[in-house]
């Protein structure tokens, strides 16, 4: 008896030991409003020694050869040392780098780029016509199998008219390649480095950016050092930057707080509003150009009604998605394609009207609602949208089974459909982001009508002859009074058809120490830290 | 002895190449397309293709097993489909700080494992014990990631003693071998507790201590050796767990080691780095089971191999 007795009190005293432990390091969680924070930036700076940066970033580094690389992380390290001629500012506006100016011509087929004098690769060859040539030739040629190849394939002919005229002829007119020489994969390589290094220049990049490459472990770390000859004045700032991935967000946020990273993203939003203002931290948040939004195939019943495809759209309270799925950091959808893009329209908004549903699913003869499918990715963000979706349209009668997958399964069971016939897919919970800032790669590879699945990412199975034929006519000219005509129409008639519920769009999220400036995300989530910089 | 060890040593050779098959028909078996995945989310269906040749994965599977094996057997593990380095070196970097790691956490796990146990078993039932199983159930219970966490924000981020993560100094090995090793252990402590309990029952621990040997002879040189058999086996299974990289840990802890290198291949389906680490955690486990072995008849000479 005393024994058990002796028992039950050590077994409640240690409970309760661990009981105040736990208790000291959790933390209220308090309902985050981004906007009604106090503001972070009073606090004093926050001490810092030495000029040397760290950031902890979530993934591995892939590869850091621009022309092949696909991953915005890969590519925003690469824009600390590699330059492209033309390139995009913190709103996504495009900006000349390398080169001094540029024209297109107005059937849409030629480029052609007054280049600056007087810059220097980091190996010392001189930035020139032939130059870019090189690099431009390389991404081109499909035996080189690069994963950016098909960005450039459309170029006939690239021409070094003298040693800083260059100038690029297409197959056919593309109004939007202004765009793709403004993207990552047109990052100018030293001509040297490609000779000497060939493949390997994917660990030896070689630019003309404002950091030299310095190491890369690649199970750890990739350090860039300053450039002391960059051709802008007043760059670089700090002595050298260390990119580390750190998967776990935990152990990144942890990180920025005990000040082994100055900047760390992403920042997950259930944490954002709990560590901004204190220790130093700041919490940046803007808009960016991923969408989130529903697709619905459009060959199936009962998605093959726009009125149920509305319905939809009036079912879901789209201010609430955002509040429970991302904590409030993000906006809506306001057109099919983000703000943030070249050619945006603003469309009038489905508000959120059950009764107005209810009157569409009648009168589509689905009073009754009817059971369906929503796949989606395994993630918790995605599952917790989905499952939102699924309680919203329980409201008019439609049962939403929520079905998530692991991302290899997904492109098993869309992206490889090689039939559109055999696409079981009914509603598919997923985002986009238009890598180039261009409408065309917001709008054409999800909505034109070939450029349904293996082909690209057409997972509505949307198809509209109008809309096709207006693609064509944004991609036909390079006058952008024209283009912006034909992008304005597709939009309006997009999004009155209503292949996707469309949902929001998400804030690009970091959180940095508050006596770093000019490190930032661009709207397409990729990083940018040429401008670095510590204040005392 | 010694005829043993090597006949047991050339019989890797035939079940590494069984189990070499079994590997590359589950790796394929992951649904998922390797080319897209390694194209990109936004790759067309051009890029894919060239991505697919590339990689040699338009080939029949079975010619693709041959080319894998024919590469193995000249040394040669192949190139990961997603860093385009040769595997070997993909790997090699990151056996070093799983290694480490895992002699870290086994250090740990053995010096309060068998303490905690060995206390348990000879205190039973008094407030030793309790405390002792106690934690033992706790460090079992306790899901790594949150101890991973928890130790962080206590002893990085609040005390400020030790890194969050990486490998810096000796003081990053700290927080990841401990959150590693809490649960062997506890497991190690459990086992030694109810192997030790039985054996202190036996005759020869009576006669022991009726001819008036100290406790602490009886206990640490005579029961406890006998009582090691199950611990052994099974702490070499834990170490065999270990040395494949604990996939939780090394995320929290940002570790550059095996198990998030299996984690990033297989959600990339990096066929040729999952199917070399596969490889080397089956030629890990058939070593130390060898150990284990020879072990035993050092800790029971009445167990002797032919």
């Amino acid at each position: 008896m005393f024994k058990k007795r002796c028992l039950f009190v050590w077994l409640t005293s240690l409970l309760a030991v661990l009981l105040v432990l736990a208790g000291c390091s959790g933390s209220t969680s308090k309902e985050p409003n981004p906007s009604k924070n106090a503001n972070p930036k009073n606090q004093s700076l926050a001490k810092k020694e030495g000029n040397s940066l760290t950031i902890a970033i979530k993934d591995n580094l892939v590869s850091m050869d621009p022309q092949d690389t696909n991953d915005t992380l890969s590519g925003s390290i690469q824009s600390t040392m590699l330059e492209g001629l033309v390139g995009f500012d913190k709103d996504m506006k495009m900006i000349p780098v390398l080169a001094e100016s540029y024209k297109a011509s107005k059937d849409a087929k030629e480029i052609t780029f007054n280049l600056r004098k007087g810059i220097k690769f980091h190996d010392g060859a001189p930035f020139n016509a032939k130059a870019v040539k090189v690099n431009i030739d390389r991404v081109a040629n499909p035996d080189n199998k690069l994963k950016r190849y098909s960005m450039f394939e459309l170029v006939e002919k690239t021409e070094a008219i003298d040693d800083y005229t260059f100038k690029v002829t297409l197959k056919k007119p593309f109004g939007a390649m202004l765009n793709n020489f403004a993207h990552p994969a047109a990052r100018i390589m030293s001509p040297k480095a490609i000779k000497k290094y060939g493949k390997d220049v994917a660990t030896h990049p070689v630019g003309t950016g404002p950091f030299k490459f310095s190491e890369w472990d690649q199970s750890d770390h990739l350090t860039v050092v300053k450039n002391p000859d960059y051709w802008q004045a007043g760059l670089p700032k700090v002595d050298d930057i260390k990119f580390k991935p750190v998967p776990e967000n935990g152990a990144r946020v942890a990180m920025l707080q005990t000040g082994e990273a100055d900047f760390i993203y992403p920042i997950p939003t259930e944490q954002a509003a709990q560590i901004n203002g204190k220790n130093g931290i700041v919490v940046e948040n803007k808009p960016s150009i991923v969408a989130r939004y529903m697709s619905m195939n459009t060959t199936k019943k009962p998605f093959n009604d726009v009125r149920v495809r509305q319905a939809i759209n009036y079912a879901i309270n789209k201010e609430a998605f955002l509040k429970v799925v991302y904590r409030g950091y993000g906006s809506e959808m306001d057109s099919i394609i983000p703000e943030g893009l070249q050619f945006y329209s603003k469309q009038t908004p489905y508000p959120y009207d059950l009764e107005k549903a209810k009157k569409l699913l009648k009168e589509a003869g689905y009073e009754n609602g009817f059971e369906t499918k929503v796949w989606g990715a395994n993630n918790s963000d995605a599952m917790k949208a989905m499952e939102f979706i699924q309680q919203q349209l329980s409201q008019v009668g439609i049962k939403v089974n929520v079905v998530p997958m692991e991302s290899g399964t997904l492109s098993d069971k869309i992206w490889s459909v090689q039939n559109a016939k055999d696409a079981e897919v009914e509603l598919y919970y997923g985002g986009w982001s238009s890598s180039t800032g261009d409408a065309d790669w917001g709008i054409r590879p999800l909505l034109a009508g070939d450029s349904a699945p293996p082909t690209s990412y057409n997972v509505s199975y949307y198809e509209n002859k109008k809309v096709d034929e207006l693609i064509d006519a944004g991609l036909q000219t390079a006058d952008q009074e024209k283009r912006k005509e034909a992008y304005a129409e597709m939009q309006e008639i997009i999004w009155k058809d209503a292949p996707w519920a469309y949902l929001m769009v998400e804030d690009t999220m970091a959180g940095k120490k508050n006596y770093l400036e000019g490190v930032y995300l661009l709207p397409d989530g990729a990083l940018s830290a040429s401008e670095a910089e510590i204040k005392r | 002895m010694f005829h043993y060890t090597i006949k047991r040593l050339l019989g890797i050779i035939p079940t590494l190449f069984i189990v070499s098959i079994f590997i590359f028909m589950f790796v394929h078996m992951i649904p998922g397309d390797p080319a897209r995945l390694v194209a990109g989310p936004d790759a067309s269906y051009k890029d894919v293709e060239l991505v697919r040749q590339e990689l040699g994965l338009d080939q029949p599977k079975v010619k693709q097993y041959f080319v894998y094996l024919g590469k193995i057997l000249q040394g040669d593990l192949g190139t990961s489909m997603k860093t385009k380095r040769p595997v070997f070196d993909e790997i090699a970097d990151r056996f070093m700080p799983t290694f480490w790691l895992t002699i870290w956490s086994m250090v740990w796990a053995i010096v309060f494992g068998l303490l905690i146990g060995v206390i348990s078993a000879t205190k039973r039932n008094k407030w030793q014990d309790y405390t002792g199983m106690f934690g033992a159930v706790s460090g079992i219970s306790l899901p790594s990631f949150w101890l991973g966490l928890m130790l962080i924000q206590l002893f990085s981020v609040k005390l400020g003693w030790f890194p969050t993560g990486g490998i810096e100094s000796w003081k990053s090995y700290i927080l990841p071998s401990v959150t590693l090793g809490a649960g062997v252990a506890a497991v190690i402590a459990r086992f030694t507790r109810s192997s030790l309990m039985d054996i202190l029952r036996e005759d020869y621990i009576r006669t022991g201590r009726a001819k008036g040997l100290k406790e602490n002879v009886v206990v640490w040189n005579h029961a406890l050796k006998n009582a090691m058999i199950p611990v052994i086996t099974m702490t070499g299974l834990q170490f065999g767990f270990l040395l494949g990289g604990s996939i939780v840990v090394e995320t929290v802890f940002s570790w550059p080691g095996l198990g998030r290198l299996l984690i990033d291949s297989v959600s990339f389906r990096d066929y040729p780095v999952i199917q070399a680490e596969m490889l080397l955690f089956a030629l890990e486990f058939i070593l130390i089971n060898l150990i284990v072995d020879v072990l035993y008849g050092m800790m029971n000479p009445q167990i002797r191999y032919k």
